[in-house]
């Protein structure tokens, strides 16, 4: 491979000489410049200012973006995602002391355990990438239609997740998994016939057309009743079956759930399955919110918005409209400013304690305790063959501790590209209000499931530890101590007092308190007013909003509602949400090969596409995408959008 | 490991001060165009190009900056898995040569240690009359010598082109000379957030064939 002929550029004079007889350069010849970085944003104006890289802000940046307004978007960390970043081991590190320095707003109480020395235990930092709020993505949810429809999908890569564990009884005895049906979920063989019809009965209750007059009205009438009751007087079911849909299907995280909320949540999981594959669940690789948060921005970058990372906001007039920022930039701000609460800057302190505790309806704050453990383990035993991640769910009162709301856990090994392989994060969190319980019930659950994956792998046991399995004494638990102890916490030197036991290996551990105004139940974003959500509480004439930090659900559900609320406030409606028809790419499809691919993917995108939600559960032809019978995968995409995906339906997306 | 498909899908981030014609570069392989005066981004997503190598045939899913490299804020998410990286600079810019050299030092912090990096001096055509008629070096607009190209070249350990986006000159051996020099790999290496993506589809799920079931049904909030 010839690239050039560099023989016949020496003739050249120019060539011959050193570049320094040149002209001098403005810049001295490679000299000083390590940073390439220009300082100043070189602006005179935007239409909008956004702080923060959170998954909503970035989705919101992306979405003004598309539509034509130019967006300056800013984080005053050196990473994206703000507070739903994806860290590695280190920026964890110095997250948890800025969070005990009181820097990082809305957090508290961050404490990190990492045992034994730097021989002991060894780990290189970048290979970690954790989430600070972990979620899931149903298969059929409005976050994942966007994705699509805005394309994002190309930068992400999504994996399946089927099961899911519900502990019970202090065992781990439910699962579902392996199905290939709805039907199948619940296809324990210690079922008795009556509680399979009882079963199937609300099954086909769910599964209903919403518009179905007995549905409605038998919703209508149950709608201050708990779920709990709900199952027990019309369904006559049992509480292993319960607990199942409600805590572990549904994702509920209290007894006192009420009956349409819930059973919403049990529909998102039964309609999501068979979407595209025996699963209802996935998570995307390398990270969730965080992963997620990047994409956007990067769409955002493509469609016009301006970035800039460790920048703050300085001062603001809003007279001159003039926004200082800490790199010396004046730039005017044509509409409004959109500030995350852990990009607060100091001058608007007041005006947002104002805003949230006002006397006519103060909002209350939420608390997410969330406890992270990297364990040296993959945990294969709680997944499927071909799947890298499961969900453990604690129900109400199922713990030692007497929990009274639900412990989720979301277990994600090496496969996903978190962390390396032979290794699986758990990410636990819970509502819990009451601090000291929420982390006992962490720590308590933590135990459990490392006490069941010992007892499963116990008659491997002997053959798997050696001597550096065992070196590690101080023990793990960073909760289940006086509170004296944990709030005297200090980094690395912590908790080397505690009772040794013989236990799982851990590489780090790392436990906070996240606060959120968003209700848990998400009624104050899918039911938002004036007087419960402080995106519409401020007012018309400010330019500026306050987004929320995101809440305690597992799921996705609510972000893009809670963006859609942002984007009316700025642009009076969110019809136009995404209204893009991205028309580029479409210059290749010459290959043969490719094009035979692309016609079975479109063949079974038209066998799927006259599947109605309502009767997903007596249809039944599999196509079991995702597995290894379609390696081609995303390679074809590309030809596919001549045919369908984003051109016909994408006013649909809507809720 | 076994890839019915001959094709393997590299990965490559395109890195350099703005207006060195990294997109310019990029759209002259990608569709044999140049247009003057471009815009300074490019499409939605990525672009992509086949790319035919003796036997083997090798698909460039090409990632543009989109500016995000302006002030230092590239995601992580751009490196990642990043197979193949073009460092772009003005031969007629000193300042670009210089941005170029911490581009290269960028990469290899950031990416996985067994990326294929090339260094590309562009806009050749500004200087390709140099050694006729005016034959004046004085005037000539080349301030980085081929030279100083292939040293760093050559002290960093990667390939080196100098080219024209403008008239096509040396382009398509860019990628050819990336396309030999990537190692055919399917493993996964050690390191999941750097390593190669090549080969490692297990359990990944391929969103586009059921696009459309999704967009017609929207879900989560379901009224029930």
């Amino acid at each position: 491979m010839p690239p050039f002929s560099r023989v016949e550029r020496r003739e050249s004079m120019a060539e011959r000489r050193p570049s320094m007889s040149y002209t001098p350069p403005v810049i001295p010849h490679l000299e000083g410049l390590e940073k390439p970085q220009q300082n100043h944003i070189e602006l005179d104006q935007a239409d909008v200012l956004i702080l923060g890289t959170g998954l909503i802000e970035s989705i919101l940046a992306a979405a003004l973006s598309w539509q034509g307004v130019q967006v300056l978007h800013l984080d005053n960390k050196s990473y994206y995602g703000d507070s739903a970043s994806t860290l590695t081991i280190d920026q964890l590190k110095k997250w948890c002391i800025e969070v005990n320095q009181g820097k990082l707003p809305n957090f508290q109480d961050a404490q990190i355990y990492i045992p034994g020395g730097k021989s002991t235990n060894k780990f290189k930092s970048k290979d970690y990438g954790i989430d600070l709020t972990p979620k899931i993505m149903f298969c059929k949810s409005d976050l994942l239609s966007l994705l699509i429809k805005s394309r994002v999908y190309k930068y992400l890569e999504f994996q399946s997740l089927s099961n899911f564990h519900v502990f019970e009884n202090d065992d781990f005895n439910k699962k579902i998994s392996n199905s290939t049906s709805k039907e199948d979920i619940f296809s324990n063989n210690s079922l008795s016939l009556l509680t399979k019809r009882n079963l199937m009965k609300f099954l086909k209750f769910i599964l209903t057309d919403n518009k179905n007059p007995e549905k409605k009205q038998l919703l209508f009438e149950n709608s201050k009743q708990t779920i709990i009751d709900f199952l027990k007087g019309q369904f006559n079911l049992e509480d292993p079956q319960i607990n199942e849909l409600v805590y572990s299907i549904g994702l509920c995280i209290k007894p006192t759930t009420k009956t349409p909320e819930a059973i919403a949540k049990i529909k998102r999981f039964l309609v999501s399955f068979d979407v595209y594959g025996n699963f209802p669940v996935m998570i995307s690789k390398y990270g969730g919110p965080g992963e997620i948060s990047q994409g956007f921005c990067r769409s955002a970058a493509v469609a016009g918005t301006i970035y800039k990372l460790n920048t703050n906001l300085v001062d603001y007039d809003p007279h001159t409209k003039i926004a200082q920022f800490s790199d010396g930039s004046n730039i005017k701000i044509n509409e409004k400013i959109i500030i995350s609460p852990t990009q607060l800057p100091k001058f608007l302190q007041s005006t947002y304690n104002e805003l949230v505790n006002d006397e006519i309806s103060p909002l209350p704050t939420y608390n997410i305790t969330r406890l992270i453990t990297v364990v040296r383990r993959d945990c294969k035993e709680w997944m499927s063959d071909q799947e890298s991640s499961a969900i453990v769910v604690f129900p109400p009162l199922s713990l030692p501790t007497q929990n009274n709301q639900s412990v989720q856990v979301i277990i994600q090994n090496g496969g996903t590209g978190i962390c390396p392989s032979g290794q699986s994060i758990w990410f636990s969190h819970t509502s819990e209000p009451d601090l000291n319980r929420a982390k006992l019930d962490l720590e308590s659950a933590f135990e459990k499931m490392e006490a069941s994956l010992l007892r499963e792998t116990e008659s491997n046991l002997e053959k798997n530890l050696n001597d550096e399995d065992f070196k590690i004494n101080s023990s793990a638990n960073i909760y289940s101590t006086t509170p004296i102890m944990v709030n005297s916490f200090k980094l690395g030197e912590h908790l080397q007092n505690f009772v040794p036991k013989e236990k799982l290996e851990i590489v780090c551990k790392v436990g906070f308190v996240q606060k959120t105004l968003i209700n848990p139940d998400l009624t104050n974003v899918f039911q938002a007013s004036e007087s419960n959500n402080v995106i519409l509480k401020s007012p018309a004439s400010s330019d500026i909003i306050f987004t929320n930090m995101l809440s305690s659900e597992l799921s996705y559900d609510g972000i893009i509602t809670e963006t859609k609320l942002i984007y009316s406030k700025i642009t009076g409606s969110d019809e136009d949400f995404f209204d893009v028809d991205f028309e580029d790419e479409d210059d290749e499809g010459n290959d043969d090969y490719t094009r035979s691919s692309t016609t079975t993917t479109a063949a079974n995108t038209i066998a799927n596409a006259h599947i109605d939600d309502a009767n997903l559960v007596h249809t039944k032809s599999t196509t079991s995408i995702g597995d290894n019978s379609n390696d081609i995968a995303i390679d074809d995409d590309d030809d596919d959008d001549n045919h369908e995906p984003f051109g016909t339906d994408v006013d649909n997306m809507e809720l | 490991m076994s890839f019915p498909n001959p094709t393997t899908s590299v990965k490559l981030v395109l890195l350099g001060e703005a207006a060195v014609g990294k997109s310019s570069l990029v759209l002259r392989f990608v569709s044999n165009e140049f247009q003057e005066n471009k815009e300074p981004t490019i499409g939605a997503a990525f672009l992509t190009q086949k790319c035919t190598i003796g036997s083997k045939v090798i698909k460039y899913e090409i990632w543009d900056t989109a500016g995000q490299e302006r002030f230092a804020s590239l995601a992580p998410m751009y490196y990642r898995n990043a197979q193949a990286a073009i460092v772009v600079y003005d031969i007629t810019k000193p300042a670009s040569f210089i941005k170029a050299r911490h581009w290269v030092k960028e990469l290899h912090e950031q990416a996985s240690k067994d990326i294929t990096i090339a260094l590309v001096g562009n806009k050749y055509d500004l200087v390709k009359n140099d050694s006729g008629e005016e034959d004046d070096s004085e005037n000539s607009l080349r301030k980085v010598s081929i030279e100083e190209g292939q040293n760093l070249a050559d002290e960093e350990g990667i390939l080196f082109f100098e080219t024209s986006a403008k008239d096509g000159f040396n382009v398509n051996e860019v990628f050819i000379g990336i396309g030999n020099h990537i190692p055919e790999s399917n493993n996964n290496s050690n390191n999941p957030l750097g390593g190669n993506s090549n080969g490692n589809n297990e359990g990944r799920i391929d969103l586009t064939s059921n696009a459309n079931n999704i967009n017609r049904s929207g879900g989560g909030e379901c009224a029930c």
